[in-house]
This record gives C-alpha cells, sequence and structure tokens, in this order.
C-alpha cells in the first residue's frame, strides 16, 4: 500500500481532480448543448421549409469535419466572425456541441421518422397542434429506441473531451500534459490518466450496455 | 453592419490559401500517408483479433475481447501522447539505452491500435454472418481450418463488412487529424504555423475545415453509393 501513497496519482490528486472536474464540466455542458442543437436542427430540417437546406448543410458539415479541426475553427474564428465563444472553456464546450449535434440531429430524425404516418395523423384529427403531437405522441415512443444512440454519443463526447486541452482548457488531459511537463514522470502520470479515462469510458459503456438490453427485453426491441 | 460583413469579407480571402499552397498541399497528402498506413495496422490486427475472439478457446476469447474494449474505451488523444511517450521508456529501461519513437511511428500505432478495435467488431460480425454449414461443408471435403478461412469465410465476411468498415475508414481519416499534436507536418499542423507567421486564423482555419469538410463529405457520398449498390446486388443475398 505504501507504494500507492508513493504514487503520481496520489501526489498529484488535487491536480487530477481539478482536471476531472473539468473534464466533467466540459462533457455534461457539451453534450446538453449537442442535445438542445441536434433537436432544433432535426426539427428545421425536417418542418420549417425555408430553413431546410441551411439545416441540412450545417447538420453535414458538422458531422463530416473531424472534431479537431472543428475546434480550432470554433475557437479561433467564431469570435471574429459572430463575436463570440470568447473564452477557451466556451469554445471547447461549443465546438463539443456543435459536433454531436449533427450526429443527434440525425438520430432525432431516424426515430422520428420511424413513427408511423397514422398516429400522427390520427392527432392531428383530433386537434392536437405540432409541438403537441411532437411532446404526447412522437417523443415518448422514440426515446427508447434513440436511447442507445445517445449513449454512444455521450462516450464520444467524453473521448473527445480530451482535445479540449489543445487550446489551454484546464482538463484531465491539460493537467497531465503539464504535470508530464513539470515533473517528468510520464510513465506514471500519462498512464494514470489513460487509466482514469479507460475507466470511466469502460465503467459508463458497460452500464448503458446493461440499460439497452433490459429495455431490449422490455418493449421487445430487436434492434437499436 | 455591412461595414463589418465587408470586413469580413476581406478578411475571408482566400488567396492566403493558394499563397501557401507549398506547404499545405503537402500537409494534406501527409494525412493521407498516415492514413494508408494506419489502415494497414488497424485492419491486420483487427482481422487477428477477431479470430482469437471467435476462438474455441476461452482465454483467447476472454484477451480478444478485452483488448478491444480497450481500444475502443481509450481516447484516442491520451493513446497518441501514451505511446509517444510511455513505450519508448519502458524499453529504454528494459534494455538500458535510450530510444525514442518517431512520432509517425507512435502516430500509426497508436491511431492503428484505437481503430483496429472497432474493426474487431466489424470482422467478427462479418465472419459470424457467414453461414456455419458452408464452414462444416468445407471442413467435410477436408480442407484445413486455414483454408477454409481464406477460401471460404473470408471472401464472404469481407462482403458483409465492407458497409461498416468503409464508415470506419472515414472516421479513421477524420482521426488522422490528430497527428498534428505530436508535430507531425499534416494539414492542421502547417495551418497553425502558417496562422502564426501571418496571423490570419480566419481564412486558414476556415479553408481547412472546409478542405475536410469536402473531402470527407465525397467519401461518405461514395460509401453510400457503394454500399446501396451493394444491398441491391443479387450476390448480397448469399
Amino acid at each position: 500500500m505504501d507504494l500507492f501513497w508513493q504514487s503520481a496519482l496520489w501526489r498529484h490528486r488535487e491536480a487530477f481532480w481539478d482536471g476531472l472536474v473539468v473534464t466533467m464540466q466540459v462533457t455534461v455542458i457539451g453534450y446538453i448543448g449537442a442535445i438542445l442543437l441536434g433537436f432544433a436542427l432535426c426539427m428545421m430540417s425536417m418542418y420549417v421549409r425555408p430553413l431546410r437546406w441551411p439545416s441540412r448543410f450545417f447538420i453535414e458539415f458538422f458531422r463530416a469535419t473531424p472534431i479537431y479541426v472543428q475546434l480550432l475553427w470554433v475557437n479561433y474564428v467564431w469570435p471574429k466572425v459572430i463575436g463570440w465563444p470568447n473564452g477557451f472553456f466556451e469554445a471547447g464546450c461549443t465546438a463539443l456541441a456543435v459536433q454531436s449535434a449533427g450526429y443527434l440531429a440525425e438520430t432525432f430524425r431516424a426515430g422520428i421518422e420511424g413513427i408511423s404516418r397514422g398516429q400522427i395523423e390520427a392527432a392531428q384529427a383530433q386537434g392536437m397542434s405540432g409541438p403537441l403531437i411532437m411532446r404526447r405522441i412522437v417523443l415518448p415512443q422514440v426515446v427508447h429506441t434513440m436511447a442507445p444512440s445517445f449513449m454512444n454519443q455521450l462516450l464520444v463526447v467524453i473521448k473527445s473531451s480530451t482535445l479540449v486541452s489543445v487550446i489551454a482548457v484546464p482538463d484531465l488531459m491539460y493537467q497531465a500534459l503539464r504535470l508530464t511537463s513539470i515533473w517528468f514522470e510520464p510513465i506514471e502520470i500519462l498512464s494514470c490518466t489513460a487509466l482514469i479515462y479507460l475507466v470511466i469510458v469502460s465503467a459508463l459503456s458497460w452500464a448503458f450496455k446493461v440499460y439497452t438490453d433490459r429495455i431490449r427485453a422490455k418493449y421487445g426491441l430487436t434492434r437499436g | 453592419m455591412i461595414e463589418k460583413f465587408s470586413e469580413l469579407a476581406k478578411d475571408l480571402d482566400p488567396a492566403v490559401f493558394w499563397e501557401y499552397r507549398a506547404v499545405l498541399i503537402p500537409g494534406l497528402l501527409y494525412n493521407f500517408y498516415v492514413f494508408f498506413l494506419t489502415v494497414g495496422v488497424a485492419v491486420g490486427l483487427g482481422l487477428f483479433v477477431a479470430i482469437l475472439r471467435l476462438s474455441h478457446h476461452g482465454v483467447l476469447r476472454a484477451v480478444g475481447g478485452l483488448y478491444a474494449e480497450v481500444c475502443r474505451n481509450t481516447p484516442e488523444y491520451i493513446a497518441l501522447i501514451w505511446i509517444y511517450y510511455v513505450p519508448p521508456l519502458l524499453i529504454g529501461l528494459a534494455i538500458g539505452r535510450n530510444i525514442s519513437f518517431s512520432p509517425l511511428l507512435a502516430a500509426v500505432i497508436a491511431l492503428g491500435l484505437s481503430s483496429s478495435g472497432y474493426f474487431t467488431e466489424t470482422f467478427r460480425a462479418g465472419i459470424l454472418a457467414v453461414p456455419k454449414g458452408h464452414v462444416e461443408a468445407a471442413r467435410a471435403l477436408g480442407m484445413s481450418r486455414l483454408a477454409t478461412m481464406q477460401r471460404i469465410v473470408l471472401p464472404q465476411a469481407i462482403r458483409h463488412m465492407l458497409p461498416e468498415a468503409m464508415n470506419q475508414f472515414v472516421s479513421l481519416f477524420k482521426g488522422t487529424t490528430l497527428v498534428s499534436l505530436i508535430a507531425i507536418p499534416d494539414l492542421m499542423y502547417e495551418v497553425s504555423l502558417v496562422t502564426m507567421d501571418t496571423d490570419r486564423a480566419l481564412p486558414l482555419y476556415t479553408g481547412a475545415a472546409l478542405i475536410y469538410f469536402v473531402l470527407i463529405l465525397a467519401m461518405t457520398t461514395l460509401v453510400r453509393k457503394v454500399t446501396d449498390r451493394m444491398r441491391k446486388s443479387p450476390r448480397m443475398t448469399g
């Protein structure tokens, strides 16, 4: 046990912890932003005629550019064009959000298109408004079928969040690189960092798998 | 407002991209270079581990499964940095000499390991999709396990897994942008250098994003076309 108290992980525990907290913040904010933006993009591309092509373009653009390129683009170009984001943290969250929003918009679309036309027509015949149909008829049904894609995307956001360290957001990865350059103990520090990420992602992925299997059994779904 | 826009338009001048083509084009080619090397590593390792995962030996199956999980669940960036720094030091300690990996070697190993985890799953699903009867028939005709794999299973499995594999090639290409972080002179690296030189982040980063966008969109469109055609072709039903 002595070994643990002398290990890099314990000696630098405060830096690791601070980094982990920032990683969690960036991930959660980016992910929630991605869900909101993805839903908005999906709605616009499906139901708002004049915005159909612009929103399709953004979905494709967000999906087809590598996250690292996206991150630098958001960080260096957006502030000059639209005057925002004006901080590294905001830029990191925004880049993660727009990247995943493209994927989630497609997930929403696939889910919504899976609902049979007849149900929507029935709801319309009852006099329900568009948003009400979305809220009461469509979304409750698609939540279960979309759950696996959503969970998978959260893992992608966590993994991509390592990159925000490049624009000096002090996340776990940033702390690891900083500690390595100060103490030069890359073997211990980098291995601990890799292990922390591996444990977090594996644990979540395992939990999601259990949850998905349960949903599939419960609703008799054969595919996610 | 209009003033601001005309200023932006002037700043967005794509000429700077053309001006620096002598470094930017080789940068982009470097992405493809890293991509092709990595594909070799990822596909080779992926196939090997997929066969491990399908073996009769419980231990081999477990090792293969663990390998795939570790590769898929580790973020690419930490994998890249880890491979770049740690194994050379460990090997150095073991043989008592200082060694280091070249950035290219580290990048190809790290990205290759990372995506081999996904290829393992793809190969496994492809091999499992081949009807068991085919394997049994080949074995009954006296073909060895290796010959069965080579002549009966893999040709069919590859056709099954091609759509999925092509999508993974595209994400692997996206992953190659990370190599600039360990100073491999790819497109993003050159763009960062030119930006430092000229202080013109706007056209350079926008241009880089657009280049990747067009390239990757072309790739995904091509993949979709090929996949659709394969689905329609009657040979796929077998």
